[in-house]
């Protein structure tokens, strides 16, 4: 423990995670050792790429500060994958599928950006009324039907894994982590997200383009909600409307377990990619457990709860 | 004199004006909205968005929002339910209601003043945990077919006038006696102007935002009062888009999201504006999944004309306090 208390920050929080996971484990299988097998392993990391991608975006836009906030993340997974299945049943050749949905998603992240920051609309306003908008179009264009016809290969990226890690996140999440962590740890370009975040009036004083910046990473928020969208449509086989459902929760709750500050300029990404390990191993548990599903919405939101309090608890005493 | 008025209440005079537009067209575009009966159907739809929309406009005022209010007035629904089968005294059931709201507003004012969470997250979080508490209690069963009494009592007429509208008017003329005529009212929009100086001038910010979280689950707890007398069931959905129509509904009306400026009778406009919408729009044919889609694009449409007329420009500074 004393070593604990002079750990500080990124290690700090990836420690505690890291406790908090093995805990959870430990818990599972004093319960049901039969959870542990490669199977389950696989199912928890394929599980995690969607939350992890989405994740990643809300904790870019949190970390620009600005009282930056993506409610609408559930919604562009919703409907990139929608809108890109409709494009390939009106004859887009589905060779360019994975493309359209990464396209439409920075196009609707890129339209929070500029609602943000060009319209200069309060951020969780401004989400709010496109995550009503998305989600509602993408069940309004279907009627909720989910959308198939997702041609074979793609099922065999999206269901295939090599040595019992799934292709997706080997070839989505991890890369996407990677470069946003040496993008924020060792360029220009990261140190302007940590500085915009920390203080902004220094960070617009200083020259840095904190507009260009942000819409920037709304529009990456989006992109990031279309590789979500285009991994679920990969997984499953078919589009659906609800497949953003809860995800403005979990993944607000990954960022702010992964250790990513609600006002800006604190938090790296290895601590998100923890948190989405933990909440995705602790959803699958619940499951194996055979507690309904819907208690995992309101752990979720007990857990969000908690980390704010324990964040602002932490502050106090420090 | 005129004019003064006009620029005054612009915003209240183009609603009302909005609003008859509105009822014109849809009385031409359809046979069935310009019928009694539609017209009960859309104020009785009107009521509990009302009352929920009153709170919001106070939340608002004071720089708060609340995301969970659907959720919490689909709780107090369950409460009032349960109480009306239990076939308790109309008033007990009748005040099940407004008990529990307040109940649940002093848990999210606990979290988000208490624990100086910004309110958007931590009523999000009160959201998911409320969310799991419906599905628990409803135990995947609707409540329906429920005893007629507090609908009958709230039908009953007194000097002509239904008892319901004698409350909703009660409801109404108590939030704008606080608001407009104690130091409450005005602690409140000090604070939504700016709570620095708000709690630099002396004013008990705590305490002011901690009773405004309670008002306003009081009052989304009465519409669950008026949501069960008249619907006399309690679906597993409720409440899933209601904190938009309100924040729409009071945006619309003309209350600031930064806090600071309100309009109680701009949010009755806003209300029965978007009512009307919602209503002449299913009855020209509109599926009702667009109206989601329709409301969000009404909220952040009437930002930009607000940003566009130059009377609202957000800073671009952080959440709270660091």
């Amino acid at each position: 423990m004393i070593r604990l208390r002079t750990l500080q920050g990124p290690a700090l929080t990836l420690s505690l995670l890291a406790l908090l996971w093995v805990i959870v484990l430990v818990m599972l299988l004093a319960l049901k050792p039969s959870v542990f097998s490669l199977g389950t392993m696989t199912s928890i990391i394929q599980f995690s790429t969607i939350l992890a991608l989405v994740s990643l975006g809300q904790a870019l836009v949190i970390m620009a500060g600005g009282a930056g906030i993506d409610l609408s993340v559930g919604g562009i997974v919703s409907l990139s994958a929608i809108v890109a299945m409709l494009f390939v049943k009106l004859g887009l050749p589905p060779v360019l599928l994975p493309a359209a949905c990464i396209l439409i998603g920075t196009f609707l992240g890129a339209l929070n950006g500029i609602l943000v920051t060009k319209l200069t609309l309060l951020p969780l306003i401004a989400t709010l009324g496109t995550f009503f908008i998305y989600s509602g179009l993408a069940l309004a264009l279907t009627g909720g039907a989910a959308q198939s016809g997702v041609p074979t290969w793609l099922l065999g990226w999206g269901r295939g894994t090599l040595a019992g890690i799934p292709l997706t996140f080997l070839t989505i999440a991890l890369p996407a982590f990677a470069i946003t962590g040496i993008v924020l740890v060792w360029t220009a370009w990261g140190r302007w997200i940590y500085a915009m975040g920390f203080n902004e009036r220094s960070a617009r004083l200083v020259g840095i383009p904190v507009d260009r910046a942000r819409l920037i990473l709304y529009a990456a928020s989006g992109a990031l909600g279309g590789a979500a969208a285009l991994v679920s449509v990969a997984w499953l086989g078919s589009a659906r409307a609800n497949i953003g459902q809860n995800l403005e929760l979990e993944s607000l709750t990954a960022a702010m377990l992964g250790g990513i500050a609600i006002t800006g300029g604190r938090g790296g990404v290895g601590g998100v990619l923890a948190a989405v390990i933990l909440l995705v191993t602790l959803r699958t548990g619940l499951l194996q457990l055979n507690v309904n599903t819907v208690w995992q919405v309101g752990i979720v939101g007990t857990l969000l709860i908690f980390v704010l309090l324990a964040d602002r608890l932490s502050q106090h005493w420090r | 004199m005129m004019n003064g008025v006009l620029t005054r209440n612009g915003r209240e005079w183009s609603l009302l004006a909005a609003c008859i537009v509105a009822i014109i067209v849809f009385s031409v575009a359809s046979p069935y909205f310009a019928t009694s009966g539609n017209a009960a159907t859309l104020l009785r739809n009107s009521v509990e968005l009302l009352l929920v929309g009153l709170g919001m406009t106070l939340l608002l005022a004071m720089g708060g929002i609340d995301v969970s209010v659907g959720i919490v007035m689909g709780l107090a629904a369950i409460g009032v339910g349960r109480a009306l089968g239990a076939d308790l005294p109309v008033g007990v059931t009748a005040l099940a209601g407004p008990v529990i709201g307040a109940g649940l507003g002093l848990v999210t004012a606990a979290v988000v003043v208490l624990g100086r969470v910004p309110a958007i997250v931590g009523t999000l979080g009160l959201l998911g945990v409320y969310r799991t508490a419906i599905f628990v209690l409803l135990g995947g069963q609707w409540l329906s077919g429920l005893p007629t009494g507090l609908t009958d009592v709230l039908a009953a007429t007194f000097l002509g006038i239904p008892v319901a509208a004698f409350l909703i008017a009660l409801a109404y003329l108590a939030v704008w006696l606080a608001l407009r005529r104690t130091p409450y009212g005005l602690h409140l929009l000090a604070i939504g102007n700016s709570e620095e100086k708000a709690r630099l001038s002396g004013i008990p910010v705590v305490r002011v935002r901690f009773a405004t979280f309670i008002v306003s689950g009081a009052l989304t707890g009465l519409a669950a009062t008026f949501y069960v007398a008249n619907y006399r069931n309690v679906e597993m959905t409720i409440g899933t888009t209601l904190a938009l129509d309100a924040i729409a509904a009071v945006v619309l009306g003309g209350t600031s999201i930064l806090g600071g400026k309100c309009s109680l009778l701009g949010t009755v406009l806003g209300v029965l504006l978007l009512r009307i919408l919602q209503n002449g729009l299913l009855l020209v044919g509109v599926p009702s999944l667009w109206q989601p889609v329709l409301t969000g694009g009404l909220l952040i449409g009437v930002l930009m004309l607000e940003v566009a007329a130059g009377r609202l420009s957000f800073p671009q500074t952080g959440w709270v306090r660091k």
